[in-house]
């Protein structure tokens, strides 16, 4: 009887979640393995040529622009990933450990409300040369000239990426933060762990998923992210996602676009094996216990 | 469906599928002009109204769909118009292509896209030329009738409707006037020059500032190399590149950029309104000529009231009304008599050979050639040069 109550409650469970995964096979595996395949093809002129070969990895990979602008974009990725989990972080422990509601969370969480395209025309409004920040500034005198660093530069590329991201870092760190009871916080200082250590031995390792998950999470969209380049980088806010893009829409390269897109994809999971190896060397990784 | 063996065309298979574009709904406004008066005006013809009417699927440049324009045309036919819009022209051809082709009765192209969607993609039907009687050489302007662009091997792929320059485009205000070309390399415009993102109206002047413009679009990879490496200095009086038209104006509006190497010549009206004048100059070099042109896709259903569309768009009235709110030119001889001074005072009517000798309509590099730069050379060029590689 036990038992039949377990089958059911499992049958129930994957009627539940077969959808979501229904959907996520149908929309994003298959056509992601076959992406995989295009990208060994050949094409000409918008027709696809069945082929098994390595040309178009070979092309983007002999390509000086690929490099430069992979690099770009995984800058971007870094510095917004790095400034949004670093500004969360002392949000999401404000709001975990130091508030009873959470109306600091929802007042961040509200820039969502916002669509992604107004947000970066807001921000060229803000930083242009006619801009609130440098009409400011000239009108205290403290500048005669606007500053042009401020808009076009990476500077603008990184500030609204962050803007955007912050959110979501936040959200996952709150979320794992929640995680960490103050009751293994309160144990750690019974037994003689200052702030910091209570801060590195406890709850930097036990909130690890979330930090990972956020880092990686805000890394991904915002290296990939060719918009916010284009329109606040500059000139040089070029990043692979517009040749992959090109490839695609201009000029009907799809297996030459689908190479480059696998390519930025090992290229983000090399970065996300080499940001959990770093949280171990720092021993910060969950599961282990280090004793000094 | 092919007769390139060992290919396969993206979405052949199902490029006649009906199936439904994604689209931007009408909005009823003012303005319609008489026309029924004006249809068949000139020719005394009328299709039969039986067969007009009913849905018709289009995609169009923001501001070409007709929409204000052919208000009582559709109300008196029972037409119903949905308007998908064209950021580029690849948002076309990506209709037919990657499995899934959709229905559309009349599309737009640009000149230079005529062989590769005919040929190479096959997603043109062939247009009736006694269903379009406003379409005669009485009525069209020599340049525009039969011209290559659209009327090859006997047959009638695209009706051509509205032209215009791409042009320099620069706000007085910020600059001296330009003249040359190589007043954008002034230390003073140093940080105030873009480009737009807009291949049709900048690959010809690129081509033309290395000494190479009767040759384009047909430059070898060689020639092609020559004339990027010779737009060096420009590149380095730019802090943004614009990715289209509306981004130029917006960034003309905010006050960026002081002027635009070579995009639509209607921009000074649209930066009007955003309250910025700027001017649209043909300098020594002289301009891009484009020229829009209305196809009909193989999936095209409706295809009598896509012929009367076209019809309707290329007659007199409706060509002044929609030169008037698009700053485009008609190439309807009878048009300019029925616009406005200023409409009238873009382009010079009078003298159409020598605007065309000096802005001649130049296509697009070839999909394929072992002996020319290909377009997908060029998209690369491009790409490295607003990269600086």
């Amino acid at each position: 009887m036990a038992a039949d109550a377990v089958d059911r409650k499992k049958i129930v469970g994957a009627a539940l979640a077969a959808p979501t995964f229904l959907f996520l096979l149908v929309f994003f595996l298959i056509p992601t393995g076959l992406l995989f395949v295009y990208s060994f093809w050949l094409a000409k002129s918008f027709a696809l040529i069945p082929a098994l070969s390595l040309d178009n990895y070979t092309r983007a990979l002999s390509s000086w622009g690929f490099y430069a602008l992979t690099l770009s974009g995984l800058k971007n990725g870094f510095w917004t990933a790095a400034f949004s989990v670093v500004l969360s972080f002392p949000a999401a422990y404000y709001i975990v450990y130091r508030t009873r509601g959470n109306l600091l969370f929802y007042i961040i969480l509200v820039s969502w409300f916002s669509s992604y395209l107004v947000r970066i025309y807001a921000w060229r409004v803000i930083l242009g040369s006619n801009g609130l920040i440098n009409t400011t500034l000239i009108q205290l005198g403290l500048i005669s000239q606007p500053l042009e660093i401020l808009l076009f530069s990476p500077f603008a590329t990184i500030l609204t990426l962050v803007h955007i991201m912050l959110p979501f870092t936040l959200l996952l760190l709150v979320s794992s933060l929640r995680d960490v009871k103050a009751e293994y916080i309160e144990a750690a200082k019974d037994l003689g762990a200052s702030q910091f250590e209570v801060f590195r031995k406890v709850i930097l390792p036990m909130s690890y998923k979330g930090l990972v998950g956020a880092f990686m999470f805000t890394f991904v969209l915002a290296a990939g992210d060719y918009v916010t380049p284009q329109f606040l980088g500059g000139r040089d806010g070029m990043t692979t996602g517009i040749m992959i893009s090109n490839q695609f829409r201009s000029s009907g390269n799809w297996p030459f676009g689908a190479a480059m897109a696998f390519l930025l994809l090992a290229t983000f999971l090399v970065v996300y094996f080499l940001f959990v190896q770093l949280l171990n060397l720092l021993k910060l990784a969950p599961g282990r216990r280090f004793h000094d | 469906m092919t007769d390139v063996k060992d290919l396969l065309p993206f979405g052949t298979a199902n490029i006649l599928n009906n199936d439904v574009l994604s689209r931007r709904s009408f909005m009823g406004s003012a303005l319609a002009l008489g026309a029924g008066a004006a249809l068949g005006s000139f020719t005394g013809f009328s299709p039969a109204k039986a067969a007009v009417g009913g849905d018709l699927k289009i995609m169009a440049w923001e501001g070409f769909t007709l929409e204000n324009e052919l208000k009582a045309w559709r109300e008196k036919n029972g037409v119903q118009v949905d308007a998908a819009i064209i950021s580029t022209q690849d948002d076309v051809h990506s209709k037919f292509i990657g499995g899934g082709a959709v229905r559309l009765d009349l599309a737009e192209y640009s000149q230079g896209f005529e062989r590769f969607y005919v040929d190479e993609l096959k997603i043109v039907k062939p247009i009736d030329i006694a269903k379009v009687p406003n379409f005669t050489p009485e009525n069209i302007q020599p340049q525009f009738y039969q011209a290559p662009t659209w009327y090859f091997e006997g047959e009638y792929h695209a009706i051509p409707w509205v032209w215009g320059l791409n042009a320099l485009v620069y706000n007085p205000k910020m600059t001296k006037p330009i003249k040359s070309y190589k007043d954008l390399l002034a230390p003073e415009m140093k940080g105030k020059l873009t480009f737009c993102d807009d291949t049709i109206a900048t690959w010809p002047m690129i081509a033309r500032l290395a000494g190479f413009g009767p040759k384009f679009p047909n430059l070898t990879k060689d020639e092609m190399k020559t004339a990027f490496e010779g737009l060096g200095p420009y590149r380095d009086q730019c802090r943004v590149f614009a990715s289209s038209n509306g981004d130029t104006i917006s960034l003309f509006a905010s006050g960026e950029i002081a002027a635009c190497f070579s995009v639509w010549s209607g921009t000074p009206v649209e930066t009007a309104k955003r309250g910025v004048e700027t001017v649209y100059a043909v300098p020594e070099e002289g301009a891009v000529m484009w020229c829009d042109a209305w196809f009909m896709p193989k999936t095209s259903v409706n295809t009598d009231t896509a012929h009367a569309f076209m019809n309707q768009a290329i007659s007199p009235e409706v060509q002044a009304a929609v030169c008037k709110a698009v700053t485009g030119g008609s190439v309807n001889k009878h048009a300019p008599a029925l616009m406005d001074a200023d409409t009238k005072a873009l382009f010079n009517y009078a003298d159409l050979p020598e605007v065309f000798r000096k802005s001649p309509l130049q296509g697009q590099p070839p999909r394929t050639s072992d002996k020319y730069a290909t377009y997908d050379e060029w998209t690369q060029a491009w790409a490295d040069f607003k990269s600086s590689f």
